[in-house]
């Protein structure tokens, strides 16, 4: 430390906090002289997401947000091509401030439906719903079916999956390897299909709350926490990641996985997006049930035989989520939360695919024909009962 | 539907239900404004034509004669003065569209006169854009407005000099390009030649039928009887029952090339172009190009309210749709 530091009178917390002051006053100086008011758009930019959009019989009602840099006025609403009348709580939305829209219109089941705000300006807005189905009442029965859903297509299967441990433990060591590796194309699949899902979500988030970063930020947050975490419970039992650990690690991270996917189903039935076809359900469980024989893959190569409530506890960690997804996606869903659920869902489960991969025994590694084959079958078995649903 | 189709839907869908965060300005707000039509279609409000400078109703019978005198051959001479003006017109409650428009209104004004007669138009451009006035009629070349013959310059002047004929329902318009643009914008208006002889008497109206792209995608978003959708159902037109109506019809839609228009609950008698005494046609609707334009002779015999609008019913849900008031 050099001695002049050591001799500075400004206390450390006004040499902290000075930048942050000097910056904001700048700021103040530069909104006030507003240079670049000659350099603003002459059409303003008129953006609006679209969060929620409930059908009733005969009413159309949307909570619409301001996602632009500009204030946007609503002048009109047009109804499949058609104008129509509505009630709005509030004409003037300045950015990110949102509003409700209330629109009679007696719109037909199973038809698809195009609303379009029209602005002050002219510009159209619209919002495609595919086919108009009415938006369930968030009462008891409802919660009741999407807390059913959740452990049809989360918690059944995966428990179902996990009864794959007895044989798993009478298989050999080459089998052994052939199963890890397979979790691990398994999970490479589903981190594909998180990442691609969250994006998409992202895209709907509107421009002002960046959805890519929300996502960005979501994934990073879980890869860091679970190397710290990985890391912690590594030091303390002072050895290689054990089997059981391996285990939770993977439930956590499909646990995360099925809880954005809770969200998306629940978050279609609310919006009337969709009717919920058995088939659907059908395809989702299947797909699940290969979630619980990742998990207990890596148990095969412990001596020891985990008791009973490590198998609860994995299965919980992984399935409860879902059900915990449909509701939340039921109820209060918005883009941008769904954004960042999924961006946790794909740090976790690249996070889970690293630690597999490196704590992969030799007869699974990647370059072996077991470890290879299981890889390939893990992402084949995947791909195909997703084509299921 | 498949698993990732769904998935993917959901992304779409981006709505769910949950509580409705209203912030308190929001739900203090009145929510004043209300529909006037049946069944819930139409605009919700009233446009300001205070505002926009021009009434749709004072337009359907708003025939100027210019200023009148004659020349030293004894023929009538008419003189007008037009201006281009940039103006912000609302076509629809609360949206405004960036019009161009001859003496501040759209449709601009409706020139009669009668066939023979001398007419001279000084047109000035205050305009930042190039515009004409190109009549529908017959005249020589040099008066055609057209870029080359009578193409005015931003700031700069031209005064179209010609003889009114044939008689009929004419219009005139903006020939610079892009055309499309310039007719579009506003820049157009209905040019009425009366025959020598005269017609039986009438109540006379203008009827021009136009659509605005507000969001400038090629496609309307507005349609209408002059200028502002839905006018004439908010106020409907009042006509006396028994009296002869004559109604001049012009099409200046853009980006469809047909517009119509039938009258409810009634016949009309249609003379096409307006080019000749006796009608052509018994009907109750009439389908016309771009630039068409027809004269309609009815009379309704019976009190009561009774619409009129285009057949191509989307125009009529996107505001070309009217009604009269028979008393």
């Amino acid at each position: 430390m050099s001695t002049a530091e050591t001799r500075s009178r400004v206390p450390v917390w006004l040499g902290a906090i000075a930048p942050v002051l000097l910056v904001a006053a700048l700021l103040l100086v530069f909104v006030s002289l507003d240079p670049l008011g000659g350099l603003r758009p002459v059409p303003p930019v008129e953006t609006v997401a679209f969060e929620r959009v409930k059908l009733e019989p005969g009413s159309i009602e949307m909570q619409i947000r301001n996602d632009g840099p500009d204030p946007v006025t609503f002048a009109q609403v047009l109804v499949n091509d058609a104008y129509w009348t509505f009630t709005i709580g509030n004409e003037t939305l300045d950015r990110l401030e949102s509003t409700l829209v209330r629109i009679p219109y007696p719109w037909d089941e199973g038809l698809p439906l195009n609303i379009a705000l029209v602005t002050s300006s002219g510009v159209t807005i619209e919002h495609e719903i595919e086919a108009a189905a009415e938006t369930p009442q968030l009462d008891g029965k409802t919660l009741w079916i999407y807390a059913s859903l959740g452990v049809y297509i989360g918690v059944i299967p995966i428990a179902v999956g996990l009864l794959w441990f007895s044989a798993l433990k009478r298989a050999s060591k080459r089998w052994l390897g052939f199963f890890l590796a397979f979790t691990v194309g398994l999970l490479t699949f589903l981190l594909v299909d998180t990442v691609d899902e969250g994006l998409e979500l992202a895209s709907e988030t509107g421009a002002a709350l960046n959805g890519p970063s929300l996502f960005a930020i979501g994934a990073l947050v879980a890869v860091v926490g679970l190397f710290v975490l990985e890391h912690t419970l590594e030091r303390r039992r002072d050895k290689g990641v054990a089997g059981l650990m391996l285990a939770y690690f993977i439930a956590a991270g499909i646990g995360l996985h099925n809880l954005g996917e809770g969200l998306a189903v629940g978050a279609a039935l609310a919006a009337g997006e969709f009717a919920l076809g058995t088939f659907l359900v059908v395809g989702f469980a299947l797909h699940n049930t290969t979630e619980g024989l990742a998990i207990v893959a890596p148990l095969g190569t412990e001596d020891a035989r985990p008791g009973l409530w490590h198998f609860v506890g994995l299965g919980a960690l992984a399935g409860v989520p879902t059900i915990a997804g449909a509701l939340l996606g039921g109820s209060v869903f918005s883009p941008a939360w769904a954004t960042l659920a999924f961006g946790v869902a794909a740090g976790a489960i690249a996070q889970v695919v690293w630690t597999i991969t490196r704590a992969l025994p030799a007869q699974g590694r990647l370059t072996t024909a077991y470890g290879g084959a299981g890889f390939l079958v893990g992402l084949v078995v995947m791909y195909a009962t997703g084509l299921l649903t | 539907m498949d698993r990732r189709g769904f998935l993917k839907r959901v992304g779409l869908a981006s709505a769910a239900g949950g509580a409705a965060l209203l912030n308190g300005r929001e739900a203090v707000r009145a929510q004043g404004r209300h529909a006037m039509h049946h069944g819930g279609q139409g605009a919700v409000g009233e446009v300001d034509h205070v505002r926009n400078g021009f009434d749709p109703y004072k337009i359907l019978t708003d025939f100027d004669g210019g200023t009148v005198s004659k020349d030293s051959s004894g023929r009538t001479v008419r003189e007008y003065e037009f201006l281009a003006v940039a103006k912000e017109i609302e076509v629809v409650p609360g949206v405004f569209f960036p019009a161009w428009t001859y003496n501040g209104r759209v449709p601009g004004p409706t020139i009669r006169a009668t066939e023979g007669d001398r007419i001279r138009i000084k047109f000035v451009n205050a305009t930042e854009h190039k515009h004409t006035i190109h009549f529908h009629g017959i005249h020589t070349a040099g008066v055609d407005g057209v870029p080359g013959a009578g193409e005015v310059d931003s700031g700069e002047e031209f005064t179209y000099d010609f003889i009114a004929e044939p008689f009929g329902t004419h219009l005139y318009h903006c020939h610079s390009l892009p055309l499309t643009q310039h007719i579009h914008r506003g820049l157009y208006g209905a040019f009425i030649v009366d025959p020598k002889k005269g017609r039986p008497d009438a109540n006379e109206m203008v009827m021009v039928m136009n659509a605005f792209d507000t969001n400038f995608d090629g496609e309307n978003e507005v349609y209408a009887l002059n200028t502002v959708g839905f006018a004439y159902m908010v106020r409907p037109i009042k006509i006396e029952k028994g009296r002869l109506q004559r109604a001049h019809v012009i099409n200046v839609t853009e980006f469809d090339p047909i517009n119509s228009i039938h009258i409810h609950a009634n016949f009309f008698n249609l003379f096409r172009t307006g080019t000749k005494l006796e009608p052509d046609e018994f009907t109750d609707i009439i389908s016309m190009g771009q630039a068409e334009r027809h004269m309609l002779e009815f009379t309704y015999d019976q009190p009561g309210h009774f619409m009129f609008h285009a057949h191509q019913t989307e125009f009529v849900e996107l505001g070309w749709l009217s009604a009269f008031e028979v008393e």
